[in-house]
């Protein structure tokens, strides 16, 4: 598939470096030829130093022959205009990040659509969808439905008090209302066996329908807390999303040490209780009553602070914490820290395009990208290796599982006697780099 | 997904190895078919050296494990540089056992000359050699001219990932590297294309002239790649055709021309051509010295009929300039001036991205733009000058490595040079081989008067002028940096 990606800030060349990794013909425009150099000297690709809004430098980049034109400077009027131009220009589907809501709305869409952008990307507002699904689900780490949620991924992380631990898998697996597909210990993810056991301090992540999905909260020994007073750190922009979109639901408190920024915080949140001070000091957490909220969110510019307050707040009674971590290193290292969730703009939003890339080639694609493991939603075709028989005896690799399939529109488990048959929607497990071995299975 | 790595990924090396060897164990099947139908002895020789180069790749691919299959920067570098000295070691096993052997350092000389399409050979009565042996070193040139890590980024699919692309990035010569396609692979696929297009085309044309069709393979394989083996003791003038000349004077300018730049030509930008700084520098160049050769003939009294001031000294810059290293008859006789004029060919050789050897004439650009604005910034310090390449503003980092490049390289011919007369090898001689291995022209050292051929130069001798073939082939910097510290330790 060609894709074409203008812009390489941080959600571009990420989307760039792990589009070539997926053997996709990418070719990354940008203005400044410093930031694609690296790219261009590292990464199986091509690049192209010119504006994105040029009709030269898009021609020279061929975007008549591409499948996807993924637009994601940082600026809004030129993303939506070099997509214009490039579905002028013969561009099959276009894709433009953007940074105001009102462009979202269903009635909006057809302007959209008139004008040649075919989908919108608004990481702010998807950052603040998962703050919002992580708060309404205090108990998971990660929570991610496939297919309208027939099949839900849970992401748990277990302590003593739960169950499950200290058993092996094979003891669970009379139940039946769950699979566990990935565990991951300190920094590694493991693919589980039938001998291997859960123990305490790991992420278990969890494979199931809609409805055995309370099933995990007895078996993980978790309660569900009805999450009520959170305190935001950091007015960005998420924030601002974050309580528009949350409305009523929560009773939000905005901390921000910048005078003007808490004036126009004012304005924009008109719900948000606006607090102006510096949430690293402890005496402002005090006073604003941390000891009393249900959730913290760390939402500042600074993943490192966002971190460290995280875990302040947790010591001084948060009940859950959210933080925003940007640089993706230090992903790994936060999940280990015991802070509740982890949002990232950039993977969320390639997280959102490889869905766009799932509808635009429906035979496969990877759907999910966690740290270092990889869930992808495949189509068996016919005659594949992995219809030939029960899943027992397919002798699969060791580093993937099954978790789950969509047949005929409704979400399985599978077990080591399920037969899976052409055209069954599945749900792979597999750790980084594997995928490739995964897809020759299905084709 | 982020893994640090620090030590060099060995296994996966090895294995990569592996691989290669296999491929050129396929390419040593097609001098011994040869041998077969000239009902030679040779064929045997072929037939064990491709089973041992079978052997060994198929051991290596199969027999080491590798934990993982990241390959960085300096895989890149390292991988690049081993394979060219890895297909030349097994690429001399023919060489030692065949009807007429030669001793491990001619041998090992002639087959890295091969690959490098240096084209300095050390035969000296070629009609002594098996047609197989004459065939294997043509088709060496014509692997290493486009090559060996761009074939088999075409044909391997393993290496379509970043791995790859450094091993591109290493290989392929020119200041920047212009990808065609967005995958390597693809780049490859359409740079390989493009060559055994203009080979088989090239090929066709001389079996219409008196060559054999056995000449003409040789021909076209040493010639698209500026290699300039021949299958014969005098080379082209043996043939005595001015067809011949014609032609592959035709096919050595474009074996010197940007394959990137041919390919956008060819499919449907006829414009790019003119568009391009250094193509229109390099027929430039060719016409001015064109006219400096006639003068210095006709003034010498060397004009004898029509040919030898149109056809043979344009043959003579075009194959120097190639780096091809083909000479006509009485080219000797031209004087010093035009020797000179040599001189400065050799040096700066043709485009980038093409298979000819030499500094690049994109690099001259650099050095004349960047010398132009020092100069008037003498009067005017404060003046803020671009380095402007095709109308595009070259950066000053790359301008810097473009300078350091050209320093390295002259110091690189002095040290070979001095080290070379160590070995009682005459002033001129030693400097003049120093420098055509560097640029991988080849031209024999007879030009300067020192024997018929490279045989005369002691083992030692040939050993650091295959180093040098080496270095300048791989331009500079991806072998050099093998022998610094920096590149081995964490």
């Amino acid at each position: 598939m060609k894709i074409i990606i203008a812009g390489a800030g941080e959600v571009g060349s990420h989307l760039a470096k792990l589009l070539s990794r997926e053997e996709q013909d990418i070719t990354v425009i940008d203005q400044d030829p410093g930031k694609l150099e690296n790219l261009d000297s590292n990464y199986n690709l091509m690049t192209l130093a010119g504006s994105p809004t040029s009709f030269n430098t898009l021609r020279e980049a061929r975007v008549d022959q591409c499948d996807l034109f993924i637009a994601v400077t940082p600026f809004e009027t030129s993303n939506v205009t070099s997509c214009e131009i490039a579905k002028s220009l013969g561009a099959q589907k276009t894709v433009a990040r953007i940074d105001n809501h009102e462009y979202l709305k269903d009635e909006h869409r057809d302007f959209f659509t008139r004008m040649g952008v075919n989908h919108l990307i608004y990481p702010e507002y998807l950052a603040a969808q998962e703050i919002i699904t992580a708060l309404r689900r205090t108990w998971v780490r990660n929570w991610f439905e496939l297919h309208d949620g027939e099949i839900i991924l849970v992401g748990v992380k277990v302590r003593e008090n739960a169950s499950i631990v200290g058993h092996q898998l094979k003891e669970l697996a009379s139940q039946r209302t769950f699979h566990v597909s990935a565990i991951k210990r300190r920094h590694e993810t493991i693919i589980p066996r039938g001998d291997d056991s859960i123990k305490a301090n790991d992420i278990v992540y969890f494979t199931t329908t809609r409805d055995h999905v309370d099933d995990l909260l007895t078996i993980c020994g978790k309660i569900n807390r009805n999450v009520k007073k959170v305190m935001v750190m950091g007015g960005s922009r998420i924030a601002i999303r974050f309580a528009n979109l949350a409305g009523d639901e929560f009773k939000i408190k905005i901390i921000d040490n910048d005078r003007d920024k808490c004036r126009k915080l004012a304005e924009k949140c008109p719900d948000a209780e606006i607090i102006y001070g510096d949430a690293r000091d402890n005496e402002v957490l005090r006073d604003e009553g941390i000891d009393d909220v249900d959730a913290f969110v760390a939402l500042t510019d600074s993943s490192e602070t966002n971190i460290l307050g995280c875990m302040t707040s947790r010591e001084m009674g948060a009940w859950k914490t959210i933080a925003e971590v940007e640089n993706i290193q230090f992903i790994s290292e936060a999940e280990g820290l015991n802070i509740g969730t982890i949002i990232n703009k950039k993977l969320l939003a390639s997280s959102k395009i490889f869905q766009l890339l799932l509808d635009a080639d429906s035979a496969s694609s990877k759907c999910l990208a966690l740290a270092d493991a990889e869930v992808a939603e495949i189509e068996a075709k016919p005659k594949s290796k992995i219809t030939r028989g029960p899943v027992k005896d397919l002798k699969l690799f060791r580093d993937m599982t099954i978790a789950g399939l969509i047949r005929d529109g409704h979400g399985m488990l599978v077990e080591g006697n399920t037969v899976i048959e052409p055209g069954d929607h599945v749900v792979v497990f597999c750790l980084s780099g594997a995928i490739h071995k995964v897809e020759k299975l299905f084709n | 997904m982020f893994r640090y790595q620090l030590t060099i990924n060995f296994p996966m090396l090895m294995r990569v190895v592996g691989w290669l060897l296999v491929i050129e164990a396929i390419f040593m099947l097609m001098p011994m078919v040869t041998c077969l139908i000239y009902d030679e002895s040779d064929f045997k020789a072929f037939l064990i050296s491709a089973g041992i180069t079978a052997g060994t790749g198929l051991l290596m691919t199969f027999g080491i494990r590798s934990h993982h299959t990241d390959m960085g920067k300096r895989e890149g570098f390292l991988l690049t540089a081993l394979v060219w000295v890895v297909f030349s070691a097994f690429g001399m096993i023919p060489f030692l056992i065949c009807r007429t052997p030669m001793s491990l350092s001619d041998a090992f000389f002639e087959s890295m000359s091969g690959f490098t399409t240096t084209g300095a050979s050390i035969l000296q009565e070629i009609g002594h050699f098996s047609h197989g042996i004459l065939l294997w070193r043509c088709l060496m040139q014509w692997i290493g001219g486009m090559g060996i890590i761009l074939f088999t980024l075409a044909v391997v699919p393993m290496l379509n990932s970043s791995g790859g692309m450094q091993m591109f990035n290493a290989e392929v010569t020119g200041i920047t590297h212009e990808k065609l396609r967005p995958r390597i692979s693809q780049t490859a696929k359409s740079l390989w294309y493009m060559y055994i297009i203009l080979t088989i085309a090239l090929c066709g044309l001389l079996c219409f002239s008196p060559m054999s069709v056995f000449d003409s393979i040789c021909h076209a394989f040493s010639t698209i790649s500026t290699g300039g083996f021949s299958t014969h003791d005098d080379s082209i003038a043996a043939f005595h055709s001015t067809y011949i000349e014609i032609v592959l004077t035709v096919f050595m300018f474009l074996g010197g021309v940007n394959f990137a730049l041919l390919i956008k030509v060819v499919t449907g930008d006829p414009k790019a051509a003119w568009k391009s700084d250094v193509f229109k520098l390099y027929i430039g160049a060719i016409a001015v010295m064109m006219v400096m050769f006639v003068i210095s003939i006709i003034s010498r009294g060397e004009m004898h009929g029509i040919a030898s001031v149109t056809i043979d000294p344009l043959f003579q810059i075009v194959s120097t300039m190639t780096s091809t290293g083909y000479t006509v008859t009485n080219f000797e006789n031209w004087g010093g001036f035009v020797l000179a004029l040599v001189f400065l060919m050799m040096f700066f050789g043709a485009c980038a991205g093409s298979t000819s050897g030499g500094a690049k004439l994109d690099r001259l650009i650099f050095l004349w733009e960047n010398t132009r604005n020092e100069i008037y910034r003498c009067i005017h310090p404060n003046s803020i000058l671009p380095v402007r390449v095709n109308g595009k503003v070259m950066s000053f980092d790359l301008v810097n490595k473009v300078i350091a490049f050209l320093c390295i390289y002259v110091m690189l011919i002095m040290v070979g040079g001095i080290v070379l007369t160590a070995f009682d090898i005459p002033l001129v001689d030693a400097f003049f081989s120093s420098f055509s291995a560097i640029s991988n022209t080849g031209l024999g050292a007879g030009v300067t008067g020192y024997g018929g051929s490279y045989e005369i130069i002691p083992d030692a001798g040939k050993w650091i002028l295959a180093l040098l073939m080496l270095i300048g082939r791989l331009e500079l910097f991806t072998v050099l940096i093998l022998f610094t510290p920096g590149f081995w330790s964490k």
